[in-house]
């Protein structure tokens, strides 16, 4: 459903914070429920979108919908602490209330990606965006080849949703490899050790059939990328979502747009075949 | 005749290599304003221009990075841009050294002719490596520097009057920065009006927005500003913004004796410290 | 036939309207040497001759520098919504440019890009624009370069043509237009001569091809090294319609609002992180000529640029898109 059919498209709809989850020094994870109950029952969206999350007297700021669709009874997304508004949502507690607009952006084509292996690969931060898309994909078992999860990031204290990570491998013809950058590690720690372009490069994953969504910081992403044409995968199967400066999220205030094209309606999720064809302009 | 000297010495300067670009002013349009250009190819010094259209005070593209990333540079000032060079100096900003100072000789720009010309004391740039064209310099009137702020609280004698003058004034401030942008004396890496923890004045162009804004940055220019007028020539919609620092700088001259960038040796007003600073104001 | 009005019967029509109670907008001079689009209080304020076009656009009117979105209430942990103004003020624009008029047609198509912006259209709906056209120009105009011209009607609900002798023909373009003239013209067996307009000063065809190739091109850096990265330009632009979205308010409650912004400052993009896409002054510049003349145009068909030359004469280094483009225009043919 676009937008929350209101006359006014920037004025946001309350949501109460029904859950709060510290992932990391950090990092948290937010669920929340419209406060409208009928809202929440109609609500729908497509995992991939974004919404436009507000603190009221701080500000708006964009995050992926990092729940799955198919959880209607309610909304989650993720976020680090490194501003103005993020530092809002930091002190917010249960029971408070927070705007909420969208679900904006294109998502990942989940119906194309049925009957194909998929390789899900994020770091850090950039795990919530997979999360969704894991769990979509996970609810829907029967659709999907193999799947393979890697996920790393710098220290073992950076990784969220770890309780899940586990949770992912249980399910059938599921291959979960997590890794902390070395140094990283704590001498609990179970895992690999190695950067997640490295671990990927030995982790003998076939490409066969397969499609990538590849989602993390520039680093990761750029020497990933050469891993995976060497595995075989074509430009046009590995997916990303991008990020740019936001604030209107509808195509209009001018500032999210990468060349030609509008991180906030065109995207953000693109295929590599895409962004290939965009200027360095995010 | 200048602008032949000019050009001459341009070249000279870029042939030998002893700076990498010449900051000065062209003029593609006659008539129409000069404006900033940064030749770095001796072969295009013809580019460069010096009329009373030079109004720019060329000194605030020091602070730049695309500009410092281009190397040495030799600048063309005026006596009142001069006034620019030794504030950043003194305020840690430029090295004098690092820098080929072209002074122009100039009586004045604009026609009509612009306000502060009417007052000017540096005709004759004193501080340059190379000086070029010759002009007199007649003492000035110290009452009249002040004169367009005068006129102005003549007009508006009373605080109601003022403050209805400037609601009239900074209610039409779109915060272009336009005056912030131009101004050689705002040079914060990070602008206190581009931060948001905390935001301490509405970003807004209201008038709680404008009044917080304008009002805070003459402030932050109290003792600093060189009376370029470059503020109020930028300002888009007409706002007489020069009347705000001229209020300051009276008080900087009157209380501490002060005028920024006349006298290189002079101690700075907020940037220094001295035990025989006055404290007869703390009650 | 046509239909004409005296110079006087117009002025005695607007103070008409001005005494309907309609917001009544139209060229003044606001102090010596500064004429703008402003709010009139009687005719005698009006502005008819002696100047080329005033220093705004007429887009404030339509698209205010700060427009408040809805207000929000804190009572204890609650917290409610309410919109936040009443309809907008019926509006009369009389004085417009056809530079001026012409960008709301193609405003039109972004703020009703899938997400239909309301607060925009029910500004365009009130307003009524009175366009004057154009007998003289200067070296900043290149109207006709951009698919314009002196006596352009997009946008207009009535388009004035002067007359010599100090009359102007009347030509109602709509039903608003007609409405507001109905019975204060008089036919007469005139016809204004059509103004030829500024010449073309560039081919937009073969600019266009040459930008849509330009990402790397040196042309960026040699242009934009004077810009000061303020927002002049954009502000008096009748086509920018960028913005910013802002809280502001207290612990009592406050008011979400947009304000104008400007892809020329350095803020515009950067990111929480600190990386910023467009790093300097030349990507930003490139950011606002390739907006103009590629992506909204390959959008919307429609370039965003009336060529009313406002960014070349508010810029204070004299740096207008008319500047780049003929740079642009050069590079192309020297390949």
């Amino acid at each position: 459903m676009e937008g929350n059919g209101q006359s006014n498209v920037y004025r946001p709809e309350l949501m109460e914070v029904i859950g709060l989850h510290q992932e990391t020094i950090d990092v948290k994870s937010v669920r929340l429920r419209f406060k409208e109950p009928e809202r929440q029952e109609h609500f729908s969206h497509h995992v991939g979108q974004f919404g436009i999350f507000s603190v009221f007297g701080y500000g708006e700021s964009t995050f992926n919908i990092c729940s799955s669709s198919n959880w209607h009874d309610r909304l989650e997304f993720c976020f680090r602490r490194v501003g103005k508004v993020t530092d809002a949502f930091w002190k917010i507690e249960e029971g408070d209330t927070i705007g909420f607009r969208g679900p904006y952006g294109n998502w990942y084509p989940t119906e194309e990606w049925e009957g194909k292996n998929l390789i899900f690969i994020s770091g850090g931060i950039a795990m919530p965006p997979v999360r969704c898309a894991i769990w979509y994909c996970l609810e829907n078992r029967e659709k999907y080849g193999d799947i393979t999860i890697l996920y790393g990031a710098r220290s073992v204290g950076d990784l969220v949703f770890v309780d899940e990570l586990d949770k992912w491998a249980e399910y059938e013809r599921v291959r979960v490899i997590k890794t902390v950058d070395p140094g990283g590690e704590t001498p609990e720690w179970k895992g690999d050790i190695g950067f997640v372009p490295t671990v990927l490069d030995k982790a003998s994953i076939s490409a066969e059939n397969a499609v990538a969504l590849v989602i993390g910081p520039p680093v990761m992403i750029k020497f990933s990328l050469p891993v995976l044409d060497k595995m075989g995968l074509a430009a046009k199967d590995i997916y990303t979502s991008l990020e740019n400066r936001m604030k209107c999220g509808i195509g209009k205030c001018g500032r999210c747009n990468a060349g030609p094209v509008y991180v906030c309606k065109e995207g953000p999720v693109f295929t590599l075949e895409q962004i290939r064809s965009l200027p360095e302009d995010y | 005749m200048q602008q032949q000297e000019l050009r001459q010495l341009a070249r000279k300067l870029l042939e030998e290599g002893t700076v990498k670009v010449v900051i000065g002013y062209g003029q593609p349009v006659a008539g129409a304003p000069a404006f900033p250009v940064f030749i770095t190819d001796p072969a295009k010094v013809d580019t460069l221009v010096w009329n009373e259209q030079c109004f720019h005070n060329l000194t605030g593209y020091l602070k730049r990075k695309e500009i410092r990333a281009l190397g040495k540079p030799a600048i063309v000032v005026k006596g009142c841009d001069e006034r620019t060079l030794v504030m950043l100096e003194k305020e840690s900003q430029i090295v004098r050294s690092d820098i080929y100072v072209i002074g122009m000789a100039c009586s004045g720009v604009g026609e009509p002719q612009a306000a502060k010309c009417a007052c000017c004391e540096v005709h004759m740039p004193r501080l340059a490596d190379s000086v070029i064209g010759q002009v007199d310099n007649p003492p000035v009137d110290a009452s009249a520097r002040y004169a367009v702020l005068d006129e102005f609280l003549s007009a508006y004698p009373t605080p109601a009057a003022r403050m209805a003058y400037w609601q009239e004034e900074l209610g039409r401030c779109v915060k272009c920065y336009a005056c912030r942008q131009i101004c050689p004396l705002c040079y914060c890496e990070r602008c206190i009006f581009d931060k948001n923890r905390p935001t301490c004045v509405d970003t807004s162009p209201t008038l709680k927005g404008n009044f917080g804004y304008h009002i805070t940055r003459a402030f932050h220019l109290a003792a600093r500003c060189i009376e370029c007028e470059e503020c109020t020539r930028a300002c888009p919609v007409g706002i007489d913004l020069r009347l705000l620092n001229q209020s300051l700088s009276r008080g900087a001259e009157e209380h501490f004796g002060f005028r920024a960038g006349v006298d290189p040796e002079a101690e700075l007003v907020v940037g220094s410290y001295s035990l025989k600073d006055r404290e007869d104001f703390i009650q | 036939m046509s239909e004409t009005i005296t110079k006087d019967a117009l002025l005695k029509l607007v103070d008409e309207w001005i005494g309907q109670g309609k917001r009544t907008i139209g060229p003044t001079e606001i102090k010596p040497g500064h004429i703008r689009y402003a709010r009139l209080e009687d005719s005698a304020a009006l502005k008819l001759g002696g100047y080329i076009r005033p220093q705004n656009s007429v887009k404030e009117f339509v698209f205010p520098k700060h427009e408040k979105l809805y207000r929000y209430l804190f009572e204890g942990k609650e917290i409610s919504l309410a919109e936040a103004d009443g309809e907008p003020a019926a509006t009369v624009v009389v004085g417009s440019r056809p530079c001026d008029a012409a960008a709301f047609d193609i405003l039109d198509r972004v703020f009703n890009w899938d997400f239909v912006d309301e607060q925009f259209n029910a500004r365009r709906r009130a307003t009524t624009i009175v366009t004057i056209a154009c007998r003289e120009w200067d070296d900043y105009c290149f109207c006709t370069s951009v698919g314009l011209g002196p006596a352009a009607p997009r946008g207009s609900d009535v388009l004035l043509m002067p007359l010599d002798g100090g009359a102007y023909e009347v030509r109602a373009l709509t039903d608003a237009g007609r409405a507001l003239f109905a019975g204060h013209t008089t036919p007469a067996e005139v016809t204004a001569t059509e103004p030829a307009g500024p010449e073309r000063k560039f081919d937009m065809e073969s600019v266009g091809e040459f930008l849509r190739a330009s990402w790397d091109k040196p042309l960026w850096r040699d242009e934009a090294l004077r810009c000061l990265g303020c927002g002049a330009c954009t502000y008096e632009c009748p086509t920018c319609h960028c913005f910013d979205i802002v809280d502001e308010g207290n612990a009592r409650g406050g008011y979400r609002a947009r304000n104008w912004d400007a892809c020329q400052f350095r803020m515009f993009t950067v990111h929480a992180s600190g990386h910023n896409p467009r790093p300097d002054q030349p990507s930003r510049q490139r950011q606002r000529i390739l907006h103009k003349f590629r992506i909204y145009p390959d959008k919307f068909g429609e370039l965003l640029c009336t060529g009313c030359g406002n960014c070349g004469r508010a810029c204070p280094v004299g740096l207008g898109v008319l500047n780049v483009l003929e740079a642009a225009a050069k590079a192309a043919v020297e390949g």
